[in-house]
């Protein structure tokens, strides 16, 4: 069972998905019960619940980019490949996240604002980074896998994050209006409401960790299944 | 900086020498502005001057990406790209006399583009000719800056031609705000707004600076 190929990270990974799976159970439990508890909202009624899935999903999304370009500096800095798998499982798991995220804000906002799609800055922020890592992902299927696609797709995470701010100044240039809270300090939620925010946060992100393990191993183990029938196809042909 | 001019001249002459880059680049450019007029709703003269600016900034980037894939599709040829690899100097150096050739070629193009489009769009242009040229050589610095890593990048991906515009597309939202609110605030009151004008130089800067360091890795053979 023991790979030689393995490195030190990738075995402490792998130990750590069973514990993560765990929590993630935990978490989610805790996270249900709190939510399911919560107060209704006065003018919403539970609509406002989905709060807890979508904001903590956009702070899933944003772990996950920055992760995409750090792996992919890595990557290009020490030329070890097991970076460049990182930085794949977090474009992917960011990727979904960012989708949850997206499909979440206009459910709630078709029903609380009227309008499913505003150009408020910070929706389209996420939208825009939303299609960065479609791209990424077009840029990966689209060139031979090898040391080559891992360095084209490194820059190209890279590039993604430094568009993060110039984002920020081009919307509100562009002039959106902003609809959503500035920032999510107690202060800004209601009574009642910081608590299950906290678990569904919680939640969410353990469950964004255990996804980035199984999504990092899973590329592991792809990469050695190519490189084995590599070997055994030039076994045949000498 | 020799580099940069070796690198530059080299491009210049054999566009010189084949003529097919620029040349396509005009016509597609002003083909884009001449549909994008009849995408408009009617009326004998002119268009919505309202969307003149944004009109005119698509059918740059159109041209911009069509000038840039052919680039480095050239390259290809004979393993040309291998041989720039393969010389002992700094790559962020070959890189900028790449993206000095498309600038240079995406200027003469924009320029050319403008009269035709103030033309068609009934947009005078030629009353703020030198602040426009400003914001179009502004808007046309970051275009190439991203534009020339990321040919660099589709040129070697299945689907070339159609990879560079996905990649590129998304990144250039920023540069296209400010590209376009500076041109509107230009022909609207004769003077750009200092933010968009800030926003563009931002851009150029970082993807200047990004690409120079990033081409390293996109060359390496």
């Amino acid at each position: 069972m023991n790979d030689p190929t393995e490195t030190r990270f990738e075995r402490r990974a792998l130990a750590a998905e069973g514990p993560v799976a765990i929590a993630l159970l935990v978490t989610s439990a805790i996270a249900a019960l709190v939510i399911v508890r919560a107060p209704a909202d006065v003018v919403q009624g539970v609509l406002y619940k989905i709060l807890f899935v979508h904001a903590p999903a956009a702070f899933a999304a944003y772990l996950g980019f920055v992760l995409t370009a750090a792996g992919g500096a890595l990557y290009l800095w020490k030329n070890d490949e097991q970076w460049d798998r990182l930085a794949v499982a977090a474009a992917e798991v960011g990727l979904l996240f960012c989708t949850l995220n997206i499909v979440t804000g206009p459910i709630w906002a078709k029903a609380a604002w009227g309008k499913a799609w505003v150009w408020d800055p910070r929706l389209v922020m996420t939208a825009l980074l939303w299609l960065v890592y479609l791209a990424y992902g077009l840029l990966r299927s689209f060139s031979e896998e090898g040391p080559r696609a891992a360095r084209f797709a490194a820059v190209y995470g890279i590039a993604g994050v430094l568009l993060i701010p110039l984002n920020y100044f081009a919307i509100d240039l562009f002039g959106g209006r902003a609809l959503h809270p500035e920032n999510l300090e107690r202060q800004s939620l209601g009574v009642g409401i910081g608590q299950p925010f906290l678990a569904g946060t919680i939640a969410t992100l353990v469950a964004f960790l255990y996804l980035l393990l199984v999504r990092f191993e899973v590329q592991g183990l792809r990469v050695r299944v190519e490189r084995a029938r590599l070997d055994e196809a030039s076994g045949e042909a000498s | 900086m020799n580099i940069l001019r070796a690198v530059l001249a080299k491009d210049l002459l054999s566009e010189w020498r084949s003529r097919d880059r620029l040349p396509a680049m005009l016509v597609f450019a002003l083909l884009t502005v001449v549909v994008l007029r009849f995408a408009q709703p009617g009326g004998s003269l002119g268009g919505d001057p309202a969307q003149a600016p944004g009109l005119l900034w698509v059918a740059y980037v159109f041209a911009a990406v069509l000038g840039m894939n052919r680039a480095f599709a050239l390259e290809l040829e004979n393993d040309a790209l291998a041989g720039l690899a393969l010389a002992p100097v700094d790559r962020g150096w070959i890189f900028l006399g790449k993206a000095a050739s498309n600038l240079l070629l995406l200027v003469v193009a924009q320029i050319t583009t403008a009269v035709f489009f103030s033309v068609l769009f009934g947009v005078d242009l030629a009353g703020v000719a030198l602040p426009f040229l400003g914001i179009a050589f502004l808007g046309a610095v970051g275009l190439t800056a991203a534009g020339t890593l990321f040919a660099g990048i589709s040129v070697r991906t299945r689907y070339r031609e159609v990879m560079l515009p996905l990649l590129l597309f998304p990144l250039l939202v920023p540069l296209l705000v400010g590209a376009v609110q500076a041109t509107a605030g230009l022909l609207a009151d004769g003077r750009a707004d200092p933010g968009a004008l800030q926003l563009l130089c931002v851009y150029d800067a970082v993807f200047l600076i990004a690409s120079f360091l990033l081409f390293e890795y996109v060359l390496d053979e």
